[in-house]
């Protein structure tokens, strides 16, 4: 039972990570329909800007993330401007090669500024805290903390302002929102800009928990995408609780049965849901 | 439109012209002679080929300071031409046979078990060439290449100490925390039998892939639960100390046994020496207690920067590797033929420079295997103490 | 017909000279591999180009094919020429079964559905270590075996084979979209409701797509793996597939010459580009956005443009 609970733990403080993902990338997919391969790039960029932060300038760990926060925002944004603004109209299969083409530039990037060196993050946090003998450090209570407060700043966000209604509504009919005079090209450089700042949130929480390299995206991303279509493209809630339940059916699953099958849960799942219903589990019919 | 593309097709012709090529003699009147370094410079195990690469640079750089190394009065340095294999074994044979068509080379090391077998058949053809095999996979010498050296110490050789040490100090519960790739398994396969073989009993295999995997908090929930005294575990460093920080964060009091591909100095970077009470794992190489060493340290810190990473054995066995090639070539007389280099390596390791005595050898086994002197490590009260390794599957040497 | 003929002879010409000119060993095996990866890309041509799906899975397809001829030459000691059919067959049957499942879904559904199956095809080739030699690979599979004189040992005789087979590949595309099968193809992928109202049984002709694309891409990993002489599960992953996904859009998509000019350029400049192997990454992605952004047709598709407005000829395929 202990062990059950400690894997809950676990499973939770990893979902909040894969939620965090996989809602930045949901945003642009069901918003922009921008199947962005270069979304995990941001998150592994974030890392970087937090280990820079961290190591080279000392920072305190709060700056490091407000830092982290701007500059991933601002290349989200500036991906839209000089990317995505240009391929409008084209299939999604041209974004995604666009999209490859800007996880290339991002990774190379790393790679050449920072070598490919797995890079330790000091742990601003490193206490233990335990109870009913389930132990926990703190930094993973930050993440699940913050991932909750970003989740309910995100979703005040979306329903409670302007800015975020009119995402709402290109996500539902841009012809529309372009006739009632929205600012289409705008909202999708804030969209952009708003999925930058939740990479920027998930990688610089987890930065001090993993090891910072070139290629740190490319197992989440593929995981987000499992969860996008699991929840629904654009779907929020979606995310969130596709995130959680992953990430625990991952963790309980190496536990009871082996962890070196643990990777192949994801891909299993989606497979199965998918063969029973084609358009995934959150999706109200289109 | 047709400009750019044009332009385009012009670059990548002119690009492609402009590879290859390679001289003989050099401005400062030495004999340039190749060497191959076929490895991993991008991808996942980049850092891994950048320390053999940066061993075996340092000891090119040195040997030309020096003066270079002498065969008839003429003397010859080395230059290390490289080819990226992405530490993919089926790379590993084209990279190989690229080096090949730009230019000859007598010898090319190769630092991984997979790509070593993929080039042993490929060595005794024209063009023959002496396979420098840093591995300390044993299975490597069952090929009977005559044209190997096999560099590193066998890592069948760890166990019996490591297990000895910490079976004697923790108590008799082993749990498997392994790496799973193909080197992962076989030391657990190796490090269990021998578990057992001392009366011990090992629990389930909770391996990840230490490589993709992201959080080892579930992996070492799962250990611990089995309530284990020893933890075997390993995998490149910076992961495994990753693993040793969740495993003390989740209370963990007992002994780590590490397979010796992760390294003390850089798990240090990431863990407290508090946190290591209690691990066994190979000697780190910048304490060695051998006469070289404390020069050969200086000497890389000086080249690389204080910031340098650590100082490994990746490092100084390639870094002892090339000069040792140097000797060998001046014991045989020449830098082309591989038989007679080959041959003359067991006279080099026994008439190598003191200063270059980072390791002590003594000759080279009949299978190719470099014979040397290594240690354990067993951190105790906050001290690495040092146990000798025995040199598995016999030492009869030349 | 007089363009026609130079736009066919004056390639293959230069295809079949290129070993003798270059005499070059290290060229002409990239070369070699250039057109076995072209030969897969072909057949995402037909998935992608001509019904319009996008399969993630094609390398692992790719890898299939390699790792049953890898497997059945060495382990089984069948010639090349009986195990290429078998390893074909076996790859055929395998899309049929996935196809069935996958081919419930479409579009962006159908996408990450075959990026899960690519996935799962590498995780189950890395764990079934007995047969497929885990992660170091299969190494040490046999060249083809002589049929009568013609003996296949030598670099150059690989060249023309692998060109013989890239050829052949290209010829039955160019059948295929001609014949009635391959207009069904476009009918489809224009509108599946459509073709469905004009009587054509869509799922049908999806799940034929997507088996022809699946046994394209084991004939360029069989090869492959024949020419190289081993393979590795990196071959059959998702990032393989990125690759050839982008040979494709570079080159072209629904266009004859395409792939192979999208192969071979974007190869050949990884290969310019190993002189600056940090940097090679970083000089990529920009290079793909700028042709996705500017030729969005990809080269050969922007070629044929401007061929019809010299020729004064309406830019219709």
């Amino acid at each position: 039972m202990t062990l059950f609970l400690q894997q809950l733990v676990n499973g939770v403080a990893l979902g909040s990570v894969y939620a965090l993902v996989a809602l930045g990338l949901t945003l642009v997919y069901g918003v922009l329909k921008v199947p962005n391969f270069a979304h995990g790039a941001l998150y592994m960029m974030a890392a970087y800007v937090v280990y820079v932060a961290l190591t080279a300038v000392e920072a305190p760990y709060v700056v490091a993330i407000a830092a982290a926060i701007v500059a991933i925002g601002v290349l989200g944004g500036a991906m839209e401007l000089v990317v995505f603004r240009h391929l409008e109209g084209k299939t999604p299969v041209h974004m995604m090669i666009a999209a490859l083409g800007v996880l290339f530039f991002l990774e190379g990037t790393a790679d050449v500024v920072w070598g490919p060196d797995f890079r330790p993050v000091p742990t601003p946090l490193d206490g233990v805290v335990s109870a009913f003998g389930v132990n926990i450090t703190e930094q993973r209570i930050l993440v699940i903390v913050a991932a909750v407060a970003t989740m309910v700043g995100l979703y005040t966000l979306l329903k409670r302002t302007l800015v975020g209604m009119s995402i709402e509504a290109l996500a539902q009919d841009r012809e529309g929102a372009l006739l009632v005079g929205i600012d289409t090209k705008r909202v999708a450089l804030l969209t952009f800009a708003i999925s930058g700042v939740l990479a920027a949130i998930a990688g610089s929480l987890i930065a001090p928990l993993v090891l910072v390299f070139p290629l740190m995206g490319a197992v989440v991303i593929l995981k987000a995408f499992v969860i996008v279509i699991l929840g629904g493209m654009g779907s929020v809630p979606g995310a969130i609780i596709g995130g959680y339940l992953l990430a625990i059916a991952e963790t309980m699953a190496g536990t009871y049965v082996a962890f070196a099958f643990s990777e192949l849960i994801a891909f299993a799942l989606l497979v199965l849901v998918l063969v029973f219903r084609p358009t995934g589990l959150f999706t109200k019919g289109t | 439109m047709v400009g750019r593309k044009s332009v385009l097709l012009v670059a990548v012709a002119l690009l492609a012209a402009g590879c290859g090529g390679g001289g003989d003699e050099s401005d400062d009147g030495m004999v340039v002679v190749p060497f191959g370094f076929v490895g991993p410079l991008s991808g996942g195990a980049a850092y891994y080929g950048r320390n053999v690469l940066r061993g075996l640079e340092m000891a090119a750089e040195e040997i030309a300071a020096n003066g270079g190394f002498v065969i008839d009065g003429q003397a010859h340095r080395f230059e290390v031409v490289t080819a990226d294999d992405r530490y993919l074994p089926y790379e590993t044979a084209t990279a190989t046979r690229r080096l090949l068509q730009q230019e000859q080379m007598s010898t090319i090391l190769v630092p991984h078990a997979g790509g070593i077998r993929a080039v042993q058949e490929m060595n005794l053809n024209e063009p023959r060439f002496l396979l420098m095999a840093y591995s300390s996979e044993p299975s490597i010498l069952e090929a009977q290449n005559p044209l190997q050296i096999m560099l590193p110490p066998r890592f069948d050789g760890y166990q019996e100490p490591f297990v000895r040490v910490l079976m004697g100090r923790f108590g008799t519960r082993l749990a498997l925390l392994g790496t799973t790739t193909a080197y992962g398994r076989a030391w657990t396969e190796h490090v269990s039998a021998e578990w057992t073989r001392r009366g011990g009993t090992v629990g389930g295999n909770h391996g990840v892939d230490y490589n993709t995997t992201t959080d080892f908090t579930g992996a070492v929930s799962r250990a611990l639960a089995d309530d284990p005294d020893v933890l075997f575990i390993g995998g490149p460093s910076q992961p495994t100390a990753l693993v040793i920080r969740a495993a003390r964060e989740q209370g963990f009091q007992g002994g780590f046994l590490i397979m010796d591909q992760a390294k003390f100095m850089e798990m240090l970077q990431i863990v407290s020496m508090e946190a290591l009470e209690g691990a066994v794992g190979v000697y780190p190489q910048e304490l060695y207690p051998t006469e070289g060493t404390p020069g050969w340290v200086a000497r890389y810190y000086e080249r690389f920067g204080e910031d340098a990473p650590p100082a490994t054995s990746e490092v100084a066995i390639n870094y002892q590797g090339l000069h040792l090639l140097a000797r060998a070539m001046e014991i045989a007389g020449t830098t082309e033929d591989p038989d007679a280099i080959r041959a003359a390596f067991g006279e080099a390791a026994r008439t190598i420079d003191d200063d270059l005595r980072i390791f002590d050898m003594n000759g080279v086994t009949e299978g190719g295997h470099l014979a040397r002197a290594v240690f354990a490590a067993h951190v105790l009260n906050g001290e690495f103490i040092a146990e000798p390794i025995p040199v598995p599957g016999g030492t009869e040497l030349r | 017909m007089i363009t026609r003929s130079v736009a066919i002879g004056v390639p293959l010409l230069a295809a079949i000279l290129f070993p003798l000119v270059v005499d070059n060993a290290y060229l002409v095996s990239v070369a070699v591999t250039a057109y076995v990866t072209a030969i897969a890309v072909y057949g995402l041509d037909i998935l992608l180009g001509y019904t319009g799906q996008l399969s993630l899975a094609h390398a692992g397809f790719f890898g299939v094919g390699g790792y049953a001829v890898g497997i059945l030459t060495s382990d089984y000691g069948l010639s090349f020429w009986s195990a290429l059919p078998l390893a074909l067959a076996l790859t055929a049957l395998l899309g049929h079964l996935i196809g069935l499942a996958a081919l419930r879904t479409r579009h962006d559904y159908f996408a990450i559905f075959t990026l899960a199956v690519g996935v799962m095809i590498v995780i189950v080739i890395e764990r079934w270590e007995s047969l497929t030699g885990g992660t170091d690979g299969l190494i040490g599979i046999p060249a083809p075996t002589s049929i009568g004189p013609l003996s296949f040992a030598s670099l150059n005789a690989q060249y023309y084979l692998v060109l013989a087979f890239l050829v052949l590949t290209i010829y039955v595309v160019w059948a295929l979209m001609h014949s009635l099968v391959g207009r069904t193809f476009l009918a489809v992928r224009n509108s599946e409701e459509l073709a469905r109202a004009v009587g054509i049984d869509t799922g049908r002709t999806h799940q034929l797509s997507f088996v022809i694309s699946a046994t394209l891409a084991a004939l360029g990993g069989a090869l492959y793996a024949t020419f190289l002489g081993s393979i590795g599960p990196d071959v059959g992953d998702v990032p393989m597939t990125f690759n050839m996904l982008v040979y494709l859009m570079i080159g072209g998509v629904a266009s004859l010459p395409g792939p192979l000019v999208g192969t071979i350029l974007i190869m050949g400049l990884m290969q310019a580009l190993t002189a600056f192997q940090e940097y090679s990454m970083m000089i990529l992605g920009p290079i793909l956005v700028l042709v996705v952004i500017f030729f969005p047709q990809g080269l050969a598709g922007q070629g044929r443009v401007l061929a019809n407005k010299v020729l004064g000829r309406s830019g219709d395929a």
